[in-house]
């Protein structure tokens, strides 16, 4: 379980996160919706450590792990895997190395075991027989899901994404869509979902948050939201309602 | 006083980061392999750079030593006071322009880029650090590069020396190699290394800073290429005085221990 406790997370003069407060139950999928800077990404990033809140609290199954040092969120990033708004593969390594990387630092494995979690992370997200390729050497959609198996070859139990869509063709974001919803069931990870993209959130979202100007405006399930009377909702479900 | 402010936090940051690798190389295991392909790109990407201006520097130097000496009917000297200047000032400052301008500006550039695409915070949720990963061995690479590129700088330089020497001032090269060992003593060859090294660390920790804290996408990549070749510049400058001064006071404390 993931809590969130009056985060609040400042840039300068510009307050991005406002006292935020929520829960994210295990084994869920929550979409967190919103506008361009409204602090979701800034969440994702918080709960992993690469920013750290101003104020509040941010428990992670039990533990409060908002002022853990660099080396105590060596475990926390164990547990949880995220995939960046960009694929940020690494572009010296080819596939195989790229999706080792974690493996070898987070785990002792052998060689052997290396190779056969590689190979079924590629077989996740239906790729195969790009192991030596460089990433320069493939499309943006296909190092989206290479980034995607590098994330899931660590097995974490939570799966963070920042828009994982976004860049990408309509049949490739279906393809990555049901792959977040497979995966979160395969692995039986709890997975946060940073996303402009309501059509997708209410296919597979178990629970909806929208946000704005760093607070919860709106939250529930889909079918909640589709009857939710809010005017920054209502702009979300407008565009999805009238397909 | 905003740009004093600037410049001097600045400064601040790129020391503060420079203790934090010093930390980081003293607490955390690197690894070997990193360190030398690291090294081995940094002599492979300015070695032809380095061999060209050597050798231009040292031709350089013998025709200004050679106008001079000429006068004094002192020709002989041409070898040995050429590579003295070239060993002792020029070659180490040389290297490491030609280290700012390729290897910092392109460490600079790589490491923005990976700031920028994420790839830095994509290794710090891999489990891994990324100061331990690719600044460390980055740093390590360009400070041991720099002294292999200044070894072969001064053998290029001294190489353009004899061919200049021979054709400008009729010295032959015999002629101009055996005064080398005469003028050219171990202190100068002290003085020219501590340069040299003082230069790259220099050079390692200003473009892996300014790599490293890069904001704002491409436009910042760029920021921080530009702001990498402009502050090696300034501080390899102003390390070369202080490296002087502090050499001088030292051959003075030895000199009066001595008498």
């Amino acid at each position: 379980m993931i809590e969130f406790k009056g985060l609040i997370k400042k840039f300068g003069n510009r307050t991005v996160l406002n006292g935020l407060d929520l829960i994210i139950r295990e084994g869920e999928i929550v979409f967190i919706l919103g506008t361009s800077g409204t602090g979701k990404s800034v969440l994702l990033k918080n709960i992993v450590g690469l920013m750290r809140p101003d104020e509040g609290e941010i428990w992670i199954d039990g533990e409060e792990v908002s002022r853990f040092s660099e080396d105590q969120y060596f475990s926390i990033r164990k547990k949880c895997g995220m995939v960046f708004q960009q694929p940020a593969l690494f572009d010296s390594l080819t596939v195989f190395e790229n999706i080792a990387f974690g493996l070898r630092r987070h785990f002792r494995l052998s060689e052997r075991e290396v190779t056969d979690r590689v190979q079924l992370a590629l077989k996740l997200v239906n790729i195969q027989g790009v192991e030596q390729k460089r990433p320069t050497q493939m499309s943006y959609g296909m190092q989206k899901r290479v980034s995607l198996a590098r994330t899931i070859a660590l097995q974490p139990k939570i799966l963070l994404f920042d828009e994982p869509t976004t860049g990408l063709d309509p049949i490739t974001t279906t393809v990555i869509n049901h792959l977040i919803q497979d995966l979160s069931k395969q692995l039986k990870s709890t997975s946060i979902v940073v996303s402009h993209d309501m059509n997708c959130a209410l296919s597979i979202a178990d629970r909806i948050v929208v946000l704005d100007k760093g607070q919860i405006e709106a939250i529930g399930t889909p079918d909640e939201l589709k009857k939710s009377q809010h005017p920054l909702v209502r702009d979300f479900l407008a565009e999805v309602l009238s397909l | 006083m905003k740009f004093l402010a600037e410049i001097f936090g600045e400064l601040g940051g790129t020391l503060l980061f420079l203790k934090t690798i010093m930390t980081t190389l003293v607490n955390k295991k690197i690894r070997r392999s990193d360190v030398f392909t690291q090294i081995w790109s940094v002599i492979i990407a300015s070695f032809p750079t380095t061999a060209m201006a050597g050798f231009f520097v040292g031709a350089i130097m013998t025709v200004q030593f050679a106008l001079l000496m000429n006068e004094f009917g002192a020709l002989g000297y041409l070898g040995g006071l050429s590579t003295s200047a070239t060993v002792r000032e020029i070659g180490p400052l040389l290297i490491a322009f030609m280290l700012s301008g390729k290897v910092g500006a392109f460490t600079s550039a790589e490491l923005g880029t990976m700031r920028v695409t994420e790839q830095i915070d994509a290794i710090r949720c891999l489990g891994s650090d990324p100061l331990q990963e690719i600044i460390v061995p980055r740093f390590i690479g360009i400070v041991i590069a720099s002294f292999f590129l200044l070894g072969f700088g001064l053998i290029m330089s001294i190489f353009g020396g004899m061919i200049l020497g021979d054709i400008f001032a009729g010295v032959n090269f015999q002629e101009y190699l055996r005064h080398i060992p005469t003028v050219v003593n171990p202190v100068s060859i002290l003085f020219g290394t501590v340069k040299c090294g003082s230069f790259a660390v220099v050079t390692a920790t200003v473009s892996t800073y300014k790599g490293f804290t890069t904001t704002g996408g491409a436009k910042g990549v760029g920021k921080a290429v530009v702001s990498t070749s402009v502050m090696t510049m300034i501080l390899i400058v102003l390390m070369d005085w202080f490296t002087s001064f502090i050499g001088d006071i030292v051959l003075q404390i030895a000199r009066g221990y001595r008498s």
